[in-house]
C-alpha cells in the first residue's frame, strides 16, 4: 500500500469552522516507543502540526493539523519516509494489510524456528565432545554448516530488528532494536570470524535462538493489537455491506457501501437501513433514527428533508440521494470516537515509554563496562558477558505492561458491549465509588407500560384492554407497545386512523372508539364538556368514557441485579433526574436506592457532582440525553448509552452500544482488575531486569539463556494481559 | 565419520523442503483462520449458491 493508496480511503475530517482536520490511520512497521517518537518527530517537522499521538500497542497514528499549510499526503510520505507504511483503517484494506503483516511474520518465525533446530543439532557435537574426540576438519565443517543455516535467518526472519536498529540510529533515538540488533551483529560477527579463524567460541545457535524467541514474542503482540484494531470494525457493522443504487436509466446496482458517492441515488427497502446521511428524494418517509440519536418515536420526512445513516426505514419502500460517503456519515463520527481512543496513549504508558528509553541508554553503558572491567581479569570472558547483559535485559517487558493490559481490557469490555472511546477512561473507572444515574432512558428503557386501569363505565377490564390493543395495533408509537399484551384475537378495530398528538379512532363492533386525551375522547359523545381532567389516556365511545390507563416507564429488567452489582463493589449509586418527584421517587424505592433528586436542571447536576467531588468521591455520570452532556464531561468518568444522542456520546469516556445496565459493574470490575495485571507487569519487568543483569555481568548467564530470558520475559507481560480478554476470569 | 558428509547436506536439503512447504502453506492462506474450518462443520450452507460476504 501506497501513500497515495492510503490517502484516497484514510478517513479524515475537517472542523470547518478552526480549519483544523484531523486524520487517523495505522501503521504498519510501529514495534515500540522509538517507533512512535520517530514517526512523532517525522509528521512535526511539516508546517501546521498541531499534534501527533501514535499508539504502540494499537498502531495508531492520530494527526492533528491546520488544513491551510499542509496536507495528508504530505504527512502520509512524511511516514513512509521514517520506514512505516501508513495503512488506512476502513474496511477491506486495512484487513488485508494485517493479513500480510501477519503472513510476513509466520514466515519469519518459521525459517528461525527450522534453523535455530538445524544449528542446535550441529553443535550439539561441538558442544559436548571431548576436547580431543573431535576431528578437527568435521569441527570447521559443522562451524561452516551453523553459518550457512544462520545468516538467511539473519538476513531474512532477523530483518525486522536490523531495519529498526537502522531507523533508530538515523533518527537518532535510541529503540528496543538498538541492543537487540546490536547483540545479534556482535555475536554473529564474532562466530563468523571465529569459523574463518578455526578456533574459538562460535554463537550460530544463540542467534538463531534469540531471533526465534523475539519473533514470537512480537507475533503474540501483533494479534493482540490486531484484536483491539478489529472494535471499531465491529461498530461499522451496524451498517449494511450493500447498498442498491439506481442508474440515470432507472435500473438498479447492488454496490458495496464503501463504494457510495456524494449525490448517488439509492434505493431503500421497506426495513432497510439507509447507509449514509442522506436527503429524500420524492414522497414521504417513516424513519426510526434512535441508533443515531436516541429517539426512539419513528419521525416523518417529506422530499428534500434530511434522512441520517444509520436510520431504519420503517415506512413503505424510499429513494433517497446520498448527502456523504460513508467516511463523512454521523454514525463514521462513532467510530472516529473509537479511533480517537486506540490512537491515543494512556499517561501511564507515556511515563513507562520514558523509563524504558533511559533503560536502554543504562544497558549499552552497562555492557560496555562489563566488557571493559571482563577485558582487565580475563579478556576470554569479557565477550560473553557483555553479550548476555545486551540480550538479557528486556525493556520491552517494561514499556509493553500498560499497553496490552489496556488493550486487552478493553477488548474484553468491547465484547460485552462497552466500548471505551478514551485512552484512560479504564483507569478513572476503577477508581469509581459513586455512580450518577439518569432515570430517564437509563433506569427505564424509554418504553411505557400501563400502571393502573380504572373502569369508567361498565365495560369488563379485560374487554376495555382488548379494544385499546385493537385500536392502538396499527400504531407505532410507544405507547401502542404498552397494550400489546392484552390484545384479543377475536377484537379487531376496522377504519383506524391515527390523529397526530391526540390519539386513535377505529371501528370496533359497528361503534366508533376513540383513545387519547380527555378532549379528544370526550368529543365523541358531548362536544361541549371542559377539558379539566387528568393527563391519563382515555377510552370512550358514543355513549361515554369507558376507561382511565395511567402509563409508566418500565424499569429495565436488569437495573435491579446491576444496582446491587454495584453496591458489592463498594459503589454508590445515586439517582439524578429532571423528572417529577413522585416518578423519580417510584424508581428509587423499586431499585432500593437511598439517594435520589428529582427535578434537576444539567446545572444543578453539575453541581451535585461538584458536591460529591468535594467529598474526595469520584464518580461515574451515566446518561443518555443531549442534556446530559454538560453532566456527563463534568464527570470523572462518564458513559453515555449507545442509543442516546450524538452529542452525549461524543462527550463520553465510555459508549454502552447494547444499553445492558448489567455490564457496568462488569467493566468496573475489569478495569479494577487491569490496574491490578499491571502492577503486577510492571513488578516483573522490574524485578526479572534487575536480577537478571548482574548475574549476566558476572558471565553466570550463557547468551542462550539469557535469549530465553528476555523473551520469556517479554511474553509474560503479554500473557497476564490476555488473561484479562479471557471472559471465564471476570465473575 | 565420513559419513556425516553426505548426511549433513542431506540434512539442509531436507530443511530447504521444510521451509519450502512451510512458506507455501502460509501464502496459500492455510494460517489465516484456524477457527473457521472447525466452525464449517457446523454451517448450515450445502446450497450450491456462492456464498456473499458478510
Amino acid at each position: 500500500m501506497t501513500a497515495t493508496a492510503a490517502q484516497r480511503t484514510t478517513p479524515f475530517w475537517t472542523d470547518e469552522s478552526s480549519g483544523r482536520t484531523r486524520a487517523v490511520f495505522a501503521a504498519e512497521g510501529i514495534r515500540c516507543a522509538a517507533c512512535s517518537r520517530s514517526i512523532e518527530n517525522a509528521v512535526r517537522a511539516l508546517p501546521g502540526i498541531e499534534r501527533v499521538d501514535v499508539n504502540v500497542a494499537t498502531a495508531r497514528v492520530c494527526v492533528d493539523w491546520r488544513a491551510a499549510e499542509t496536507d495528508l499526503s504530505r504527512i502520509l510520505s512524511a511516514v513512509s519516509a521514517a520506514g512505516f507504511k501508513p495503512v488506512p483503517l476502513a474496511g477491506e484494506a486495512s484487513v488485508e494489510a494485517f493479513r500480510r503483516e501477519r503472513r510476513a511474520a509466520l514466515k519469519r518465525i518459521g525459517l528461525a524456528g527450522l534453523g535455530m533446530m538445524q544449528v542446535m543439532m550441529y553443535v550439539f557435537g561441538v558442544y559436548f565432545a571431548r576436547p580431543d574426540a573431535m576431528d578437527p576438519a568435521i569441527a570447521s565443517y559443522l562451524r561452516n554448516v551453523g553459518m550457512l543455516i544462520t545468516t538467511p535467518v539473519l538476513l531474512y526472519s532477523g530483518a525486522p530488528f536490523l531495519l529498526g536498529a537502522l531507523q533508530n540510529i538515523r533518527q537518532r533515538t535510541l529503540g528496543m532494536d538498538v541492543p537487540v540488533a546490536l547483540a545479534l551483529c556482535l555475536a554473529y560477527g564474532a562466530s563468523v570470524f571465529n569459523t574463518v579463524r578455526g578456533e574459538g567460541q562460535t554463537y550460530f545457535d544463540s542467534v538463531t535462538m534469540f531471533i526465534f524467541f523475539l519473533s514470537a514474542g512480537r507475533y503474540v503482540e501483533m494479534v493482540v493489537r490486531q484484536r483491539s484494531l478489529s472494535i471499531s470494525e465491529a461498530v461499522s457493522r451496524s451498517l449494511p455491506a450493500f447498498a442498491t443504487r439506481v442508474k440515470v436509466d432507472g435500473s438498479t446496482e447492488r454496490i458495496p457501501v464503501a463504494g457510495i458517492l456524494r449525490g448517488d441515488r439509492l434505493s431503500i427497502p421497506k426495513g432497510g437501513v439507509i447507509p449514509v446521511d442522506a436527503a429524500l428524494a420524492e414522497g414521504s418517509a417513516r424513519v426510526d433514527e434512535s441508533l443515531v440519536t436516541g429517539e426512539s418515536t419513528p419521525v416523518r420526512r417529506g422530499a428534500g428533508e434530511s434522512l441520517l445513516g444509520g436510520g431504519l426505514n420503517v415506512g413503505g419502500p424510499i429513494k433517497v440521494i446520498a448527502r456523504h460517503d460513508v467516511t463523512g456519515s454521523t454514525l463514521a463520527t462513532i467510530v472516529s470516537l473509537l479511533e480517537r481512543a486506540q490512537s491515543a496513549r494512556p499517561s501511564i504508558a507515556r511515563a513507562a515509554d520514558r523509563t524504558a528509553n533511559l533503560f536502554i541508554a543504562g544497558i549499552l553503558i552497562l555492557a560496555s563496562g562489563v566488557a571493559f572491567v571482563w577485558a582487565m581479569y580475563d579478556p576470554s570472558r569479557a565477550f560473553p558477558a557483555a553479550l548476555a547483559v545486551l540480550v538479557v535485559t528486556c525493556p520491552c517487558a517494561l514499556s509493553l505492561a500498560t499497553p496490552v493490559a489496556v488493550a486487552a481490557a478493553s477488548t474484553r469490555l468491547a465484547k460485552l458491549g462497552l466500548l471505551v472511546t478514551r485512552a484512560d477512561a479504564l483507569e478513572r473507572l476503577a477508581r469509581i465509588d459513586t455512580v450518577l444515574l439518569d432515570k430517564t432512558g437509563t433506569l427505564t428503557a424509554g418504553g411505557l407500560s400501563i400502571l393502573s386501569t380504572t373502569l369508567l363505565g361498565d365495560v369488563a377490564k379485560k374487554e376495555v384492554l382488548a379494544v385499546a390493543a385493537a385500536l392502538e395495533r396499527a400504531s407505532s408509537h410507544p405507547i401502542a407497545a404498552a397494550f400489546e399484551s392484552h390484545a384479543d384475537a377475536a377484537v379487531v378495530a376496522r377504519d383506524v386512523s391515527e390523529l397526530e398528538g391526540r390519539g386513535m379512532e377505529g371501528c370496533v363492533d359497528e361503534q366508533i372508539w376513540r383513545l387519547g386525551r380527555f378532549a379528544f375522547v370526550a368529543e365523541l359523545f358531548s362536544p361541549r364538556v371542559a377539558a379539566s381532567h387528568g393527563d391519563g389516556l382515555y377510552l370512550g365511545n358514543a355513549r361515554g368514557l369507558v376507561a382511565l390507563f395511567e402509563l409508566g416507564e418500565d424499569i429495565r429488567p436488569e437495573a435491579l441485579r446491576a444496582i446491587e452489582a454495584l453496591r458489592e463493589l463498594g459503589i454508590e449509586p445515586v439517582i439524578a433526574s429532571g423528572d417529577r418527584a413522585e416518578s423519580v421517587e417510584r424508581t428509587a424505592a423499586a431499585l432500593g436506592i437511598a439517594l435520589a433528586r428529582a427535578r434537576l436542571d444539567p446545572t444543578q447536576k453539575i453541581e451535585l457532582m461538584r458536591e460529591f467531588q468535594g467529598q474526595g468521591r469520584r464518580t461515574l455520570a451515566l446518561g443518555d440525553g443531549v442534556n446530559d452532556g454538560p453532566v456527563l464531561a463534568a464527570a470523572d468518568v462518564s458513559c453515555a448509552m449507545g442509543q442516546g444522542s450524538a452529542i452525549a456520546q461524543a462527550a463520553a469516556d465510555l459508549l454502552l452500544l447494547n444499553d445492558n445496565l448489567d455490564v457496568i459493574p462488569r467493566a468496573v470490575a475489569t478495569a479494577r482488575r487491569m490496574l491490578v495485571v499491571i502492577r503486577q507487569n510492571m513488578r516483573w519487568a522490574l524485578v526479572y531486569n534487575f536480577a537478571a543483569v548482574p548475574l549476566a555481568a558476572f558471565d553466570l548467564v550463557p547468551p542462550w539463556l539469557a535469549a530465553i530470558g528476555m523473551s520469556a520475559s517479554s511474553l509474560v507481560v503479554v500473557l497476564n494481559a490476555r488473561r484479562l480478554a479471557n471472559p471465564r476470569a471476570t465473575a | 565419520m565420513s559419513i556425516l558428509f553426505v548426511l549433513i547436506p542431506l540434512s539442509l536439503a531436507l530443511m530447504g523442503v521444510a521451509v519450502w512447504a512451510l512458506f507455501w502453506a502460509i501464502d496459500s492462506g492455510q494460517f489465516d483462520d484456524l477457527d473457521a474450518a472447525g466452525r464449517s462443520v457446523t454451517e448450515d450452507d450445502d446450497a450450491e449458491s456462492p456464498r456473499q460476504a458478510p
